[in-house]
């Protein structure tokens, strides 16, 4: 069973009266890769850094291995963190910037040498030792500023959006090695980032903030399958929403036509949000189609098509493999496993 | 965490500021309402005596200096920026190479004392002079005349002024030149402008901060010194500097009276940096 | 409906021509270095005449050149000088020395306390930061003198020497704190956290971290700061009580001859400071060629 390594327990933080963090709980396992994903202003960035202890909560406690560390200065912390614009030391080179924390824990000169080089392996920058950090690429000063953290042997690793500054192609790569890292490590990775394709990607668990407030905490594709509200199946991935009234069990009605569905939690009569994702609507020939449309837009997306299609109105997103012209009839069908269910809250839309 | 308590490093300055800066400067308003011997309050009584020693109508002779230190200081100002202008945008625009080295040949004068210098200004523009003494070694002359005394006062004392602060003109607008994104001038011509009318509607328009604090940076310390008008006059020119050093020991209401007028000036211009200007970028 | 451009004019077109163009960027490129010419020769002359004056033996009048001589630069370089005026040169240097390193480290601190607060208070502390700037030297010098004087009814002795220190250091600070500002804001903003994640205590990631990122900005308000202070007048005059620093030497000497090893001081510190600061160039300058050449083998 995964021993608990951080937990937050009711913890608030608030600027200038307005709650950022607000009554949150959480806990964090033993080697786990855990992102907090949200857009901006959602509260991430401020978790982190209170696990961190750049911050202390305003209420709650922050308790690390079975001890509260709220008033624990990050310099005591067994927690090293990979900041989102790097932070290298401009007057040191690459070598001393990576032994940095270990000379402030007195670590014996030969060994720091030998962690140093096994980190610079690790990053793939074997030879960078005595290089001015001010004359690497954004990539390679992202390395540094992991090994820098990593080779203190930290039991957490906190990263606040790393990769935002990297170009497409290198963020993909990072995204991978980081993953292998924290496996080879077997630390605890927890990270920040806006990017859902990037949470989804990397983590073994997933937590979607709002306003300060967690919407949903899960695996990537039990987030991605089973949004809890809205918010979330909007934020991750894309996502056709709909009103519906489930009628009776499995059974549900939208876009005045009933599909057969696999969720049962739901009361008759209850007004439902309907998610269905734009993969799993497949165009078919409109007659006998349960929803027919027209055509509006159609993108090349490289892997596949985007196709608008409007159904009485209302815009479909469809991502299919085959492309269909701009003005086009055709139907629509979705297997009803496919159709997700949600409650609908309150003031949502 | 840390750095918010970072913050409380600045609080002995604000401290030493109200200090040094606050409690004088009440002191000079209210100073200058009274009567006191010396900075004392014992036996002191409230008067308008200092500020009617300055603006009677009977006696306007201070008036008269008033305007005096006003007239230096204004055409001082201008020739400071008609000379001013032209060098900081050619320095600026200068190829990178030279311009460290044209900028350290403008401020090298200034590790001169400037005292001593105005000393040698004098010295360059009397009749018998070194410099004419030295050339007519070699049969040639360097005299400037003047009309009459009054004029050659007159002449020295905005020369010195435009020689000791020239150097404050040129490097606000420098600064600010420099850091004109070469782009919007591009941008400039591209819609159709020539190189005169970008200069007119771009370049100008955007030295403004910079010409802003060049200005007062060369006026207020024209209108507010005494020491070069002094050394260039022999003593004969009167300004409103030397009014505050003929009577800071015993007149310090006086003086004080003086500190005001001269602070309406700067509060003034302080008021106006500050909208132009919010984080000090073209003062150093 | 386009927009219809005028024909270029007769006089346009004409100055399109390529050898008018050419001719006319070499007319202004000649006015360009005449003005500078012009400019330099206005600065530069009183401070020919300072030199030339160095070496003038003092035996005529001081409007003419007498003789060459080193006598002035021997006697200076030997501080072998009249009382008054070696008084005064001393003080100039000890003042200028010693409110130079405390607003140097006073105003590092400063620096960062002021770029960690808040924009308002930031905005409002860097406001006042400017008023001794902005200030009229005759105005803090009076303003000085009154906070000296009354201090020094409560503690006797203090208006000279200890008023004109404090007066230095107080004029100094702000020029410190401008040039260090703009270089903690070019900072990463996470920096410090950076060190204390790293393990360093507070102090050590201010030392070993903040400082050595805006060392420039440090050595640049020090040269700042020892430039006004060698140079102070007006402040110094209201401030120093019964002693002299050079500035108030030589203006209480305006209608008598000075002291012919004023100027041969002046000259030699004009020159060791631009020489210092030729060696600072060219030793940086050499140093970039030497890692320009050294990456180049090793990249």
């Amino acid at each position: 069973m995964a021993k608990k390594l951080i937990e937050l327990k009711n913890v608030t933080k608030s600027y200038d009266g307005a709650a950022v963090v607000n009554d949150i709980n959480l806990y964090i396992n033993e080697n786990e890769f855990i992102t907090l994903l949200g857009p901006s202003g959602c509260g991430k960035t401020t978790t982190l850094r209170m696990i961190g202890g750049f911050e202390k909560p305003d209420a709650g406690e922050i308790v690390l291995n079975g001890v509260v560390v709220n008033d624990v200065p990050p310099y005591e912390r067994p927690i090293n963190t990979v900041f989102q614009r790097y932070a290298l030391f401009p007057h040191l080179n690459v070598y001393d910037n990576i032994a940095f924390g270990l000379r402030n824990q007195k670590v014996a000169k030969e060994e720091i040498a030998e962690r140093v080089e096994t980190a610079l392996k690790l990053v793939s920058l074997p030879n960078f030792a005595k290089r001015k950090v001010t004359n690497l690429s954004g990539g390679q000063q992202q390395r540094v500023a992991i090994a820098r953290a990593i080779v203190n042997k930290p039991k957490i690793l906190l990263l606040d959006e790393p990769l935002a500054a990297l170009d497409l192609k290198l963020r993909q790569s990072m995204q991978y090695e980081l993953k292998e890292m924290q496996r080879k490590l077997g630390i605890t990775f927890i990270y920040v980032t806006h990017d859902q394709e990037e949470a989804l990607t990397m983590s073994d668990t997933i937590v979607v903030m709002k306003d300060g407030v967690i919407q949903q905490i899960g695996t990537p594709t039990g987030i991605y399958n089973e949004p809890n509200n809205r918010f979330v199946a909007r934020f991750i991935g894309e996502s056709n929403i709909l009103d519906g009234i489930y009628v009776r069990q499995n059974l549900v009605r939208f876009m005045d036509v009933e599909f057969d569905c696999v969720d049962t939690q739901f009361a008759d009569g209850e007004p439902v949000d309907v998610v269905i994702r734009p993969e799993d609507l497949d165009i078919i020939d409109p007659k006998g189609a349960k929803l027919i449309g027209v055509v509006s837009s159609s993108i090349f997306r490289g892997v596949h098509f985007e196709l608008c299609v409007m159904v009485q109105g209302k815009e479909f997103v469809i991502h299919t493999y085959e492309n269909r012209k701009v003005g086009e009839n055709v139907g629509l069908r979705v297997d009803s496993y496919e159709i997700h269910l949600m409650k609908v809250e309150q003031g949502e839309h | 965490m840390n750095i918010k308590k970072l913050g409380r490093l600045a609080l002995p300055y604000l401290v030493w500021m109200l200090v040094l800066v606050g409690i004088p400067l009440v002191m000079i308003l209210v100073l200058s309402f009274m009567k006191t011997d010396g900075v004392s309050f014992t036996g002191a009584t409230w008067s308008l005596e200092a500020w009617q020693e300055m603006f009677s109508v009977t006696d306007p002779t201070n008036l008269k200096i008033l305007l005096d230190t006003f007239t230096f200081a204004i055409i001082a100002t201008v020739i400071c920026f008609a000379i001013g202008y032209p060098m900081a945008y050619i320095v600026a625009r200068s190829p990178f190479s030279n311009k460290f080295v044209i900028l350290v040949l403008t401020i090298i004068p200034m590790w001169s004392n400037s005292l001593l210098r105005n000393v040698a200004l004098k010295n360059i523009l009397s009749e018998t002079n070194i410099l004419d003494s030295l050339l007519s070694r070699v049969g040639m002359d360097f005299v400037i005349r003047f009309a009459n005394q009054d004029q050659a006062t007159f002449i020295s004392i905005i020369v010195g002024l435009v020689l000791t602060y020239l150097p404050f003109m040129i490097l606000p607008i420098y600064t600010v030149i420099e850091k004109i994104d070469e782009s919007l001038l591009e941008a400039s011509m591209d819609l159709g402008a020539n190189p005169a009318r970008t200069f007119l509607k771009v370049t100008f328009p955007l030295s403004m901060k910079g010409v802003t604090t060049g200005i007062i940076m060369v006026f207020l310390p024209c209108f507010s010194g005494f020491a070069i008008q002094k050394l260039l006059s022999r003593g004969t020119v009167y300004v409103l500097g030397s009014l505050i050093e003929a009577n800071y020991i015993h007149d310090i209401n006086f003086v004080s009276m003086l500190s005001i007028v001269i602070l309406f000036l700067i509060f003034g211009s302080m008021m106006i940096v500050n909208k132009v200007d919010k984080e000090g970028a073209t003062l150093v | 409906m386009g927009v219809r451009k005028r024909e270029p004019g007769k006089l346009t077109l004409f100055l399109r021509r390529p050898k008018v163009e050419q001719a006319i960027a070499r007319i202004v490129s000649v006015f360009k270095y005449a003005f500078f010419a012009f400019f330099m020769f206005l600065m530069y002359l009183p401070i020919v005449v300072i030199a030339i004056q160095s070496f003038n033996t003092t035996t005529g009048l001081i409007y003419q050149f007498n003789g060459f001589t080193f006598e002035h630069w021997k006697n200076v370089l030997t501080f072998d000088l009249d009382t008054n005026l070696a008084n005064a040169i001393t003080t100039t240097l000890v003042v200028a020395f010693l409110a130079t390193a405390v607003s140097t480290v006073a105003g590092t601190i400063i620096a960062i306390g002021i770029h960690s607060l808040p924009k308002k208070k930031r905005q409002g502390m860097v406001f006042l930061n400017q008023v001794p700037i902005l200030n009229a030297d005759i105005i803090t010098g009076i303003s000085l003198m009154f906070v000296f004087k009354i201090v020094a009814t409560i503690l006797p002795g203090t208006f000279g020497m200890p008023s004109l220190i404090v007066a230095h250091i107080f004029f100094c600070l702000p020029y410190v704190v401008l040039s260090i500002l703009p270089k903690l804001a070019e900072l990463d903003e996470n920096l410090y956290d950076a060190a204390l994640d790293l393990y360093c205590k507070p102090a050590a990631g201010i030392t070993k971290v903040i400082i050595p990122a805006i060392l420039p900005g440090i050595l640049t308000g020090m040269l700042i700061a020892f430039t006004m202070s060698i140079d102070d007048f007006l402040i110094s005059f209201f401030n120093a009580g019964e002693i002299n620093n050079l500035s108030i030497y030589i203006y209480g000497g305006y209608n008598r001859r000075l002291a012919p090893e004023v100027y041969a001081y002046n000259t030699i510190l004009s020159t060791v400071i631009i020489l210092g600061l030729v060696a600072m160039y060219v030793s940086s300058a050499l140093k970039k060629r030497a890692r320009l050449k050294h990456d180049l083998h090793h990249a």
